[in-house]
């Protein structure tokens, strides 16, 4: 614990330095910008900003704090478009449209965006607390996390999500088996062999989960606010002064801290990041919720939930790469990149070879989500006055932005048409009351499951008993199962006690 | 009606799914029992009588949009190929504005603040991200911004 | 109305639009045939460092993801076969798609080589508390239960991560088809796997190895080169020297479209060859955990046109292709 301390100490003396300081806060407030902007998420703007940072020649601590706060900045970002526009910033971001947008549409934006922000602030906080105490601890047994553990996991995810079941259970299991349809195209992990490529070259690899998201979501959302302005129904929204109170931050607590465990948790796993991350959260809180019928019409818990859990989840993915060197997902990779660009090789030596950084970085993470918090509740209405652009504006702006965050990272024409066809298939799924939901967890959970499902069986040699032989898969089936069971058991026992069951949330 | 002819386009696309996984997909050898082909071949089996479920009670009669409503997205969506189209070989700069232009007028903008918006959007933006984000876009003909 | 101004908008722009060929070096770029931070990154890095001070401007980097590699291969076999600006990261993974007909019809005689950025060795690599303390009483297990021992690696089967298992088997006279083999999602997922007990042997690469080697945590059992390398693994014995067969370097270098003049080609080539010679750029290559390997011009091409060949061989033998 002492080495902790003293390890924060110094590393808070490297933070604070003028110029630092400085860095950290121009990193947050370049990361928030660049999040902001559909379809560029953190990963790709640490990537596209890394060749300047290491072109400015600034020290390697300078330099990596500066990239810490844009990758901090960016995950903060990415709620922004997805709760003003219904167009997900960043994978992460999705389930923050389910109740976020609805809530800006009922003129709550600044709420809205508040209330992610303190839900973000949280949530990152807490993960690196938990990161900086017991880092190396949560890291190895992040790694015992075997195949077999994944594929229970992801029955969890799915068991958690039955809470997302609409009015017509059959379009639901639809809607998530075309997600993981769309999954099942490329390059199979296991045997390398092409499934439903055709020979297309740009898609055997497989369609980016970014070019699934901007398309479905954002494309979709375009097509919709065109059908809605030929039919005269869409209205240019008023600016909103709406900002949230202590009253909701009590009603959503318990939520936030929920989110930002589940986040954490599953972010310290390599292989599972921010978007698994909130999908889980939201729909355990959904499941978890006494009463959940405003879910997906601007629930606070259906936004406080997953933008909890995807903060949390990055610091929680800096775990594994910052203690062990194994980069566990696409954002901890490039990170991990940066610093072997400035040779600086991260694992349990850099925190004795070089206390500086790795310290350092640990301190401007504190420091970062501070800043940001500080930095996003005054832009809250400068944001929210985004819809008040004239839809004739606004509408060709966000397929602008959408096209810019596709094209600027891969310079691929062909995903330009892929987010347009994509974008009408979503739309008519809309139309035909299809949640996208579905689609999106399908295509994020369907890889995983299939790929840690078929390791687990190479482990064993096929054999079945593989899934059931450690603890943490038994847990989470037990986990699942009551996840499933316990809200139909309650509302039986509650409706057979004719309690009253009238919504608590305020409005 | 509506939601039959979109479950009988996804009937077809379901079918031809399955009937790939079934005879198409196949590995040389592989090390798991499973191998590439049984889970689509899962998921084509569970689609197929979902859709049909769908084709024998639909929920949704018909989209209830009137045929202006559609000309303006078959508008829409031609826009937006023709501004894939355009990118890159015109650039951003031209291919923006020419795609603003078109869209904010057809939603009823007036032709001045469109032509201004559009060629805002267009170098604003271009420059914003070129310049300042050092994002990657295409200069396409205006090859001097390059 | 609107329909007429823009369609009238957009002919009149198609018009103005002149393809321009240019034949000079005027704005290198290097193509990463992968998303940002991965292995083509740091390939290209290293060009964009190293020729620094060969160019006029500064060489950009840009990202072209899909198909390991396929959708650039694809697109300089298409519209730019003669782009003199522009080079193409590749790796012996790279080679074994072309070998193993992963790129469909394009293979080594549809691109030019250019130059190598460096090189790296497969490496086969154990927990620290494994029972096999040298590569002999790991391949005295093998040849007692050729499944009885668990390896994985970041790669599917017929990846060159697989490759390396491969031949590792092969070398010993057995079937590759007879291991247990675990394909996971990169290198970082499959050393977690090693570590925490999924795997037993993880068949990576030589450079990854360098944050890990002082921890304690793993060990490397052998090397995958024809010599010793230099330090710091020095200590690390080669497979050859125990008496397997069993050999897996990883190139890392740059190819051009089929088409480029000879003029911008050459230009290219010694560009590379005047910072072969410099002292920046050994310590570039060491830094991104690479070894020295300078190669260009028409010997590299060669050279890497019988590297295919050969794993056109292995291919065959291990029953991946026809």
């Amino acid at each position: 614990m002492d080495a902790v301390f003293s390890g924060l100490a110094s590393g808070f003396e490297v933070a604070l330095d003028p110029f630092n300081l400085f860095l950290v806060l121009a990193g947050c407030f370049a990361g928030t910008l660049i999040g902001a902007l559909p379809g560029i998420g953190p990963i790709n703007g640490v990537a596209i900003l890394l060749p300047i940072a290491y072109g400015l020649g600034f020290k390697p601590e300078s330099a990596i704090i500066l990239l810490a706060g844009i990758y901090y900045g960016a995950e903060y970002g990415g709620r922004i478009s997805s709760i003003l526009l219904n167009v997900p910033g960043d994978a992460g971001a999705v389930m923050t449209t389910l109740d976020g947008n609805p809530m800006a549409r009922n003129g709550e934006a600044g709420k809205a965006l508040s209330l992610s922000a303190i839900a973000s602030f949280v949530g990152g906080t807490f993960a690196v607390v938990l990161m900086s105490f017991f880092g190396p601890a949560l890291a190895s047994y992040a790694i015992h996390f075997s195949p077999s553990d994944y594929v229970a996991l992801m029955v969890f995810a799915f068991a958690s999500l039955a809470s997302l079941v609409g009015s017509n259970p059959v379009k639901t299991l639809l809607a998530a088996v075309i997600g993981l349809m769309l999954a099942s195209i490329g390059i199979d992990a296991n045997t390398g062999v092409a499934r439903f490529t055709f020979g297309i070259p740009d898609i055997l690899a497989g369609i980016d989960f970014l070019v699934v998201v901007i398309g479905l979501f954002g494309m979709a959302e375009l097509i919709h606010l065109v059908e809605q302005q030929a039919a005269g129904t869409l209205k240019t929204l008023k600016i909103d002064k709406s900002f949230v109170t202590m009253k909701d931050l009590a009603f959503v607590k318990w939520t936030i801290l929920r989110g930002s465990m589940i986040g954490f948790f599953i972010g310290i796993l390599p292989g599972t990041g921010a978007s698994v991350a909130s999908a889980v959260a939201y729909g355990a809180e959904k499941r978890a919720a006494r009463d959940s019928s405003k879910f997906g019409e601007g629930d606070m818990r259906g936004l406080a939930a997953p933008e909890a859990a995807n903060n949390a989840s990055a610091g929680g993915a800096m775990v594994p790469m910052l203690t062990l060197g194994i980069p566990g997902s696409g954002t901890t990779a490039i990170l991990l990149g940066a610093l072997l660009l400035f040779n600086v090789t991260p694992g349990p030596l850099m925190f004795q070879q070089r206390p500086e950084i790795a310290w350092g970085l640990i301190a401007s993470m504190y420091i970062g989500n501070v800043a940001l918090l500080i930095i996003n509740l005054p832009l809250v209405g400068l944001f929210a006055r985004m819809l008040t652009i004239p839809q004739q504006f606004l509408t060709p702006l966000i397929a602008v932005l959408a096209f810019i965050g596709v094209y600027s990272v891969v310079s691929n024409p062909h995903d330009l048409y892929m987010i347009t066809l994509l974008g009408v298939f979503g739309w008519f799924l809309r139309k035909l009351q299809f949640s996208l939901a579905p689609v999106i967890l399908g295509f994020v959970l369907g890889g995983l499951f299939e790929d840690n499902l078929r390791r687990a069986l190479s482990i064993s040699g096929g054999d079945w008993s593989i899934l059931l032989t450690s603890w943490n898969s038994v847990i989470l089936y037990i986990l699942a199962l009551l996840v499933i069971v316990v809200p139909i058991v309650v509302g039986r026992m509650r409706r057979s006690r004719g309690e009253d069951e009238s919504p608590k949330a305020p409005a | 009606m509506a939601d039959r002819i979109f479950a009988g386009v996804l009937l077809v696309v379901a079918i031809g799914y399955t009937i790939i996984a079934f005879t198409v997909i196949h590995a040389p050898f592989q090390y798991d029992p499973l191998g590439p082909e049984s889970w689509p071949r899962i998921l084509g089996l569970v689609a197929i009588p979902c859709i049909l479920f769908i084709l024998a009670r639909p929920d949704v009669a018909s989209l209830g949009l009137p045929a202006k409503t559609w000309g303006r997205l078959a508008a829409l969506v031609v826009m937006l190929f023709g501004y894939s189209y355009l990118f890159q070989p015109l650039g951003f700069i031209i291919a923006t504005f020419a795609f603003c232009m078109a869209l904010s007028l057809m939603l009823g903008a007036k032709l001045v603040p469109a032509l201004a918006f559009s060629a805002g959007i267009g170098v604003v933006g271009y420059f914003l991200c070129t310049k300042l984000l050092e994002l990657n876009l295409p200069a396409g003909v205006l090859t001097i911004f390059r | 109305m609107t329909f007429f101004r823009t369609t009238a908008a957009l002919l009149f722009a198609s018009v103005v639009i002149t393809p321009a060929f240019a034949q000079e070096i005027d704005r290198p770029e290097c193509v990463a045939p992968a998303k940002p931070g991965g292995g083509f990154d740091l390939t290209c890095r290293i060009a964009q460092q190293g020729l620094e001070k060969q160019f006029d401007g500064p060489m950009q980097v840009t990202f072209m993801p899909g198909g390991i590699g396929a959708v650039a291969i694809n697109l300089f076999n298409t519209t730019r076969t003669d782009d003199p600006n522009a080079i193409v990261a590749f790796s012996s993974g790279s080679l074994l798609n072309m070998a193993t007909g992963k790129y469909g019809q394009w293979g080594a005689n549809d691109v030019r080589f250019l130059a190598t950025a460096g090189t790296d060795y497969g490496a086969v690599i154990v927990r620290d508390d494994s029972p096999y303390k040298t590569l002999e009483d790991l391949m005295k297990a093998l040849k007692e239960n050729p499944g009885g021992i668990v390896m994985g690696a970041g790669g599917s089967v017929g990846s060159q991560d697989w490759m390396k298992a491969a031949i590792l088997m092969k070398s010993e006279g057995l079937n590759p088809r007879q291991m247990r083999y675990v394909a996971f999602d990169g290198g970082g997922d499959a050393i977690a796997g090693l570590l925490g007990g999924s795997i037993q042997v993880y068949t990576g690469d030589v450079g990854e190895m360098v944050s890990h080697l002082g921890t304690g945590e793993m060990r490397i059992l052998a090397a995958m080169s024809d010599e010793r390398l230099p330090a710091p693994f020095a200590d690390i014995p080669t497979a050859k020297e125990l008496g397997y067969e069993a050999v897996w370097p990883i190139v890392r270098g740059f190819y051009m479209g089929k088409a480029v003049p000879d003029a911008a080609y050459n230009k290219w080539v010694e560009a590379f060859q005047a910072a072969y010679k410099t002292d920046e750029w050994a310590a570039l290559v060491k830094d991104k955990g690479l070894l020295p390997l300078d190669l260009s011009g028409k010997e590299m091409d060669a050279d890497m046109k019988k590297r295919v060949e050969r794993m056109t061989g292995i291919a065959k033998e291990a029953g991946l292709i026809e």
